[in-house]
């Protein structure tokens, strides 16, 4: 045991703030995490960006061929790939506003909740939804909106008397209310996550702000305004990035309500290459590989404007 | 407060508005409670009760529990798998985002910073889904396609690159002068990690334990892609493909399952949450 003093240790740290064991040997304890970064995220993505040059098939035993952009230049002339990028764009436009803005609301009243033990318990009950894994979570709303035991048309038909049997809406199966009833419930699984996020963004601004504003005669109004919401700003932005690209690249509950049915508007561009890589006879990998690609990329392109949209503004 | 006249009239209003506030808070609490209520007496409901749609049945019939899970042959094989499954996952992402988050906070290592900005960069590409024909791929070059074990590799990087972030702005918090203070003692990085820093990112952890727990549990994409047998199969490919018919199949029963199926993460979750909460705080808002 060496006796250092607090003071020697601590100007050394201040003198070499990072310079710890300088050492390959420390790579030992990223190894893991980079192993599996790259053997199961990196390698695929650029062997899938790889297949979309060539013809390459599963099943095929002719050797794979590089056929340059080909399968782009087909992409780019296929209506069923604009259908589908424009399907997912009208999905995430139904989703992501009530998303972002439902749980900041709620966020703002639970965080004026000053009973300790009537805050937690609001809280864990808006994290029970997100401990549901997102598949069950579809299967639920799958039942709700079912046409025989679902309580949704039940309370519709028989409870308020809106709709008769015949009229009663099919909410699911490919209908014009499909999309905005995946979004609705998608709002719903999101809502408790969002407004905890929300809520731990509240507890950081000072009390203090407040009490100042309120001294100079702000309303509640003008303080929600000009304290709550620029705070809230960068967790906002996390947000909003985060949820387009979930909701661009939604994929397992279109499989789960609406299959493959190229008319059904749940058919985005994420069905579609699963369609063409898996389900269709043929197995075109390569031509679905490429549909993955600019899907993704046309994703970046947003993603991009959006980080622009939201970069800090107080620099 | 204020001593004014208008004391009681001001006391009056904000009463009000705490009454309103409660009001509103509890129509979402309910909104967000009653579709699993219903869920939850769907499964104890008598059959013939189901089927009629009513919402509270006539008849209950608490028998559904015990005949899924003796009569249905291949549901305690799901169950096993799922648990299987989510187990292994969670304990290698774990391991993988604690020596992760420490090195990139703690310890000097050569491109480090480009390791860093691929995590950042790989949570904005639609990584899942772009991946998924290589990944199949890759498992169907290893034998493991149709097998259960299988699924355990990629799930480890489905929440792998938030891990790791969360992990990195957990150990942030803790100062370098303690890794020193260790070192100067003579521990190596390792003692450091397991002997100084461990206790000190518990509630950090708990957040990676049940991200990852969920996601493993639930997962569905992979599972139905890479599987085909009911047996190899997890409980949300069976959940996600049954509709209800007769016998085995029939709603109140599905109900049974989907409940079995939605409580360990609830459960696991009701014991973790104070950790959940203060690790949420903070670390996993600055990840």
């Amino acid at each position: 045991m060496t006796t250092t003093t607090p003071e020697i240790s601590l100007r050394r740290a201040e003198a070499k703030p990072r310079q710890r064991g300088s050492d390959m040997a420390n790579w030992l304890f990223l190894l893991p995490a980079v192993f599996f970064f790259i053997s199961y995220m990196l390698y695929p993505i650029l062997r899938v960006l790889f297949i979309s040059f060539t013809d390459y098939k599963y099943l095929s035993q002719d050797p794979v061929q590089f056929i340059g952009v080909r399968n782009y230049v087909e992409a780019f002339a296929d209506p069923i790939l604009y259908a589908g990028l424009s399907r997912a764009a009208q999905f995430t436009l139904m989703f992501l506003p009530g998303t972002i803005l439902i749980p900041l609301v709620l966020a703002v009243l639970v965080d004026r909740v000053r009973h300790e033990g009537v805050a937690t318990f609001y809280r864990i009950i808006l994290l029970i939804p997100a401990v549901i894994p997102g598949p069950l979570i579809f299967v639920l709303w799958k039942w709700m909106y079912d046409f025989q035991i679902g309580p949704i048309n039940y309370i519709l038909v028989n409870v308020l008397g809106i709709f008769t049997p015949q009229t009663a809406p099919q909410w699911l199966g490919g209908t014009s209310l499909t999309l905005p009833a995946v979004a609705l419930f998608e709002i719903w699984w999101g809502l408790g996550y969002h407004t905890v996020f929300f809520l731990a963004g509240l507890a950081a601004i000072p009390r203090e702000l407040y009490e100042a504003a309120r001294i100079d005669g702000a309303n509640e109004w003008n303080l929600l305004w000009r304290i709550t919401v620029p705070r809230l700003r960068p967790i906002m932005a996390v947000l909003v990035v985060l949820r387009f690209g979930s909701a661009m690249a939604v994929i397992d509950e279109y499989l789960i309500f609406g299959g493959f049915n190229r008319a059904s508007p749940t058919y985005t561009w994420t069905v579609y290459m699963y369609d063409l890589a898996f389900k269709l006879g043929d197995w075109l990998q390569g031509y679905a590989a490429a549909i993955g690609w600019i899907g993704a990329l046309s994703m970046m392109i947003v993603v991009a404007g959006l980080l622009y949209l939201f970069r800090p503004q107080d620099g | 407060m204020h001593t004014t006249a208008s004391s009681t009239h001001y006391r009056q209003r904000a009463r009000m508005g705490v009454i309103l506030r409660h009001v509103v808070i509890n129509c979402f609490v309910l909104i967000i409670l009653l579709p699993l209520a219903w869920v939850l007496l769907l499964s104890i409901k008598s059959i013939p009760d189901a089927y009629t749609g009513t919402l509270w049945p006539e008849n209950f019939d608490f028998s559904h529990y015990g005949y899924v899970l003796q009569k249905i042959e291949t549901l305690p094989r799901n169950l096993f798998n799922s648990i299987y499954v989510t187990l292994s996952t969670v304990l290698i992402t774990g391991i993988c985002a604690v020596l992760g988050g420490y090195a990139l906070v703690h310890l000097k290592v050569p491109g480090q910073r480009i390791v860093l900005l691929m995590l950042l960069a790989s949570l904005y590409f639609p990584v899942r889904v772009v991946s998924l024909i290589s990944i199949f791929e890759i498992q169907r070059n290893l034998g493991l396609i149709n097998t259960t074990g299988g699924l355990i590799l990629p799930y480890v990087t489905l929440n792998l690159a938030i891990s790791i972030l969360i992990m990195r702005s957990i150990f942030e918090q803790i100062p370098h002068e303690l890794v020193d203070a260790s070192r100067i003692d003579g521990c190596g990085a390792w003692r450091t990690l397991w002997t100084v820093m461990l206790p000190l990112i518990t509630n950090g952890l708990a957040v990676v334990i049940i991200v990852n727990f969920v996601t493993a549990w639930g997962e569905y994409l992979l599972a139905a892609t890479l599987t085909n047998d009911q047996a190899v199969r997890t409980l949300p490919v069976v959940l996600a493909s049954a509709h209800g018919g007769m016998g085995q199949w029939s709603w109140p029963r599905i109900a049974a399952v989907y409940v079995i199926a939605i409580t360990p993460g609830i459960v696991v979750f009701g014991f973790a949450q104070r950790l959940f909460f203060k690790g949420l705080i903070e670390g996993a808002l600055k990840a």
